[in-house]
């Protein structure tokens, strides 16, 4: 338990000193800035991936939920932009209750399905009625709070706050019970566990993490439009850093962003061909040899993965 | 036997993993046409840019690359273009990067380009959505964006000197001529069908103010998404209100779709209206042939048409020449709008007194509706739109095998 907690600890701090000298040593924050981003939205996942086996294609309609919920807070209502923020992730998770009977559906349907209401939320938001409220397809200019500075430095506070809740959740009895709901969802309920509250609270929680991860974006960036702020391949990039490294420990999808986003920066931009060869190959590989991710090389060898 | 392949197999996984961890640290894209060094040296003007050889935004962005690159290949064979803060001819550099149509990508890059590269001049990709991600950076790095097509409402506001837009005028200027031909000619019952984004949305805005200005309603006017590939029952409740006029705003993708809908009905209405073939003529041409194309309406941009007056850079039949003779193949509008994006930069290089971006700013200010170029008349407002280059509207005819085009308004 001691030595959990101590690797727990090597883990948030080593993961502030990266993000706090990154900008030191290279001028260009925003490929540190992304890297946070993804892996936030990455924990995310782990929380309802690696804990429950719900894989949400749809996962960037929190995301992009959280942008447009910060700048309707911020433009609309005048709010400043640090409680806007919070509102963002709470926007996400309201819009994460209208959709929490997803859940009765599982595997490949509830992943289809979550898609789905991700291409709702998109449509609805960039809808030319919903002007007067989003800007519908005129995408928002939130210059008047740009600061490039104080958000990359929340979202690395985002960042380590999700990295310890998925801490807390592995190591707790309710991070248990969510994986013996995954394991088989009759028998836990069998043994007292609340299936629908645990599977409900664990699905807020994440949608919480996209939500702010997307409010932090939107605040970033500070002008952007529908299309970019729901763009799928936000989802497909959070998504396979987790599988790469691995769900449902804290460090895989630690690792699988930084080795995935990393080789997307070196060879993804310049030869974009050979970058998606090689992405496809590796997935390939991951698949047929390593299904559980990069971190189960280590725990094959009696090494325990935070 | 197995298991050894298995063991070998994890191992070059993690190996793979390991090497891509160190390369990926500390390290960003490298420039598409890796330029040997990133910081310019006194004798060369460094420009910096994106492009999309993927994704949504490719069949766009390519030609309009191509077309700066074609400038500055120009520019370069010449020995240089005359920059006036150093007195004396320079060559261009370009240092360029792919966003493959991702504005999260866009993003890191555009910042690459100002924080690492060290650019003297930034241009942007693309259209509104690859541009919008350049404007805070570049007015966080008070650095002046050439914004070559990006013509969003919310890029150009009265705080924000350090945005001109080259190209194009600002979408909500588009349809004037449109509304006015629409007036003058008594089409009093007008079906609008626009798609769900900022670029058609602004031309509708703009279109049915006018018209309602000319006390006309339109029998029909609603937004789609801009994904939609099927307008064959939008296409239908359009008919059924009984328009002598039907407009279509979309891109070229909606563009296709809604014509093809239009073949395979069978419909026809006086007036049939869509953006993009008068742009690029080819891709409509070689989709539905010359007959497909008689009658229909559209905005001619060069090289179909010519601008009278140029002063400044190559004329039209000049340009086609030399960019046939380059590229071996013939140009469309956007090759024009990259070459006139880089005709601007010349104009600024020649006029500017140091290299500062105020500078640049002040001298593009200074020689805004001074100069005519292939593309039109460029002039920007105060807060750097675009606001010199008209779009005519006008009607494809057809006469011995060739597509023709009479200016209507």
């Amino acid at each position: 338990m001691r030595k959990n907690k101590l690797s727990n600890a090597i883990i948030l701090v080593g993961l502030a000193i990266l993000f706090i000298l990154a900008p030191l040593l290279y001028p260009n924050q925003s490929v540190p800035f992304q890297m946070m981003a993804y892996m936030a939205l990455a924990q995310g996942i782990n929380l309802l991936y690696g804990f429950t086996g719900y894989l949400p294609f749809g996962y960037v309609g929190f995301f992009g939920s959280g942008a447009y919920g910060v700048s309707v807070l911020v433009l609309l209502l005048h709010w400043s932009v640090i409680p806007a923020v919070i509102g963002g992730g709470l926007v996400a998770v309201a819009v994460a209750l209208l959709l929490s009977p997803l859940l009765r559906l599982s595997g490949a349907y509830f992943s289809i399905g979550s898609l789905a209401a991700s291409e709702i939320v998109y449509y609805i938001v960039s809808n030319p009625n919903m002007q007067n409220i989003t800007q519908g397809p005129y995408g928002v200019n939130l210059a008047g709070v740009y600061a490039p500075n104080t958000s990359y430095y929340a979202m690395l506070v985002i960042l380590l706050i999700f990295t310890a809740v998925v801490m807390y959740v592995k190591n707790s009895t309710f991070g248990m019970s969510l994986l013996a709901i995954k394991e088989d969802p009759v028998s836990a309920a069998m043994c007292g566990v609340n299936v629908v509250r645990n599977r409900v609270v664990i699905w807020l929680a994440s949608a919480f993490a996209a939500g702010l991860a997307g409010a932090v974006y939107g605040w970033y960036v500070s002008v952007f439009y529908p299309s970019s702020v729901f763009d799928l391949t936000i989802s497909i990039f959070a998504i396979v850093f987790t599988l790469f490294g691995g769900g449902g420990t804290v460090l895989g999808p630690i690792v699988g962003t930084i080795v995935l986003y990393g080789l997307y920066n070196t060879i993804g931009v310049s030869s974009p061909q050979y970058f998606q060869l090689i992405y496809g190959l590796l997935i390939v590989v991951l698949v047929m040899f390593l299904p559980q991710g990069l971190t189960s090389l280590l725990k094959r060898r009696g090494i325990n993965v935070p | 036997m197995q298991s050894r392949f298995r063991k070998g197999a994890l191992w070059a996984v993690a190996t793979l993993a390991g090497g891509m961890l160190l390369a990926g640290c500390g390290t960003a894209a490298t420039p598409a046409p890796a330029p040997a060094k990133t910081k310019s040296t006194a004798a060369e003007v460094s420009i910096g840019t994106l492009y999309a050889s993927t994704g949504s935004f490719a069949t766009s962005s390519m030609p309009e690359y191509q077309g700066l690159q074609f400038w500055i290949n120009q520019v370069n064979a010449a020995g240089g273009t005359y920059v006036k803060a150093a007195g004396r001819k320079e060559k261009i550099r370009l240092v360029s990067y792919n966003d493959q149509s991702s504005a999260q990508t866009a993003t890191s890059l555009y910042n690459q380009l100002i924080t690492v590269n060290h650019v003297n001049l930034l241009v942007a990709d693309f259209g509104s959505v690859l541009t919008s991600v350049a404007v805070p950076i570049a007015q966080e790095h008070k650095q002046l964006l050439f914004d070559q097509s990006g013509t969003g409402t919310t890029f150009f506001t009265p705080n924000n000197p350090y945005i001109v837009l080259t190209s194009l005028p600002t979408s909500a200027l588009w349809p004037t001529s449109l509304a006015n031909y629409l007036i003058n000619s008594h089409y009093k019952k007008v079906a609008i069908v626009y798609c769900e984004n900022d670029f058609d949305q602004s031309q509708d805005q703009t279109l049915t103010k006018l018209l309602a200005k000319a006390g006309i309603t339109p029998t029909y006017n609603n937004a789609v998404p801009t994904s939609t590939s099927s307008y064959t029952v939008i296409l239908h409740n359009m008919a059924a209100t009984h328009p002598q006029a039907v407009i279509e705003l979309g891109y070229p993708n909606n563009d296709i779709s809604f014509m093809q809908a239009l073949q395979s009905s069978g419909s026809t209405f006086p007036l049939t209206f869509t953006i993009f073939p008068g742009q690029l003529p080819s891709l409509f041409e070689k989709n539905f042939g010359l007959k497909g194309l008689n009658n229909m309406f559209t905005y001619p941009a060069p090289p179909l048409i010519s601008v009278s007056g140029v002063n400044y850079g190559m004329s039209l039949g000049q340009f086609e020449q030399a960019f046939k003779k380059q590229t071996g193949s013939s140009p469309n509008f956007l090759n024009v709008a990259g070459y006139n994006t880089g005709l601007i930069l010349q104009k600024t290089l020649a006029t500017a007194t140091s290299l500062s971006q105020k500078s640049l700013r002040q001298a593009v200010s200074g020689f805004s509706g001074t100069i005519t170029t292939l593309d039109g008349k460029f002039q920007i407002n105060s807060q750097g739109a675009q606001v010199g280059e008209t779009l005519p509207v006008g009607q494809f005819t057809v006469a011995k095998g060739k597509l023709n085009v009479n200016i209507k308004g």
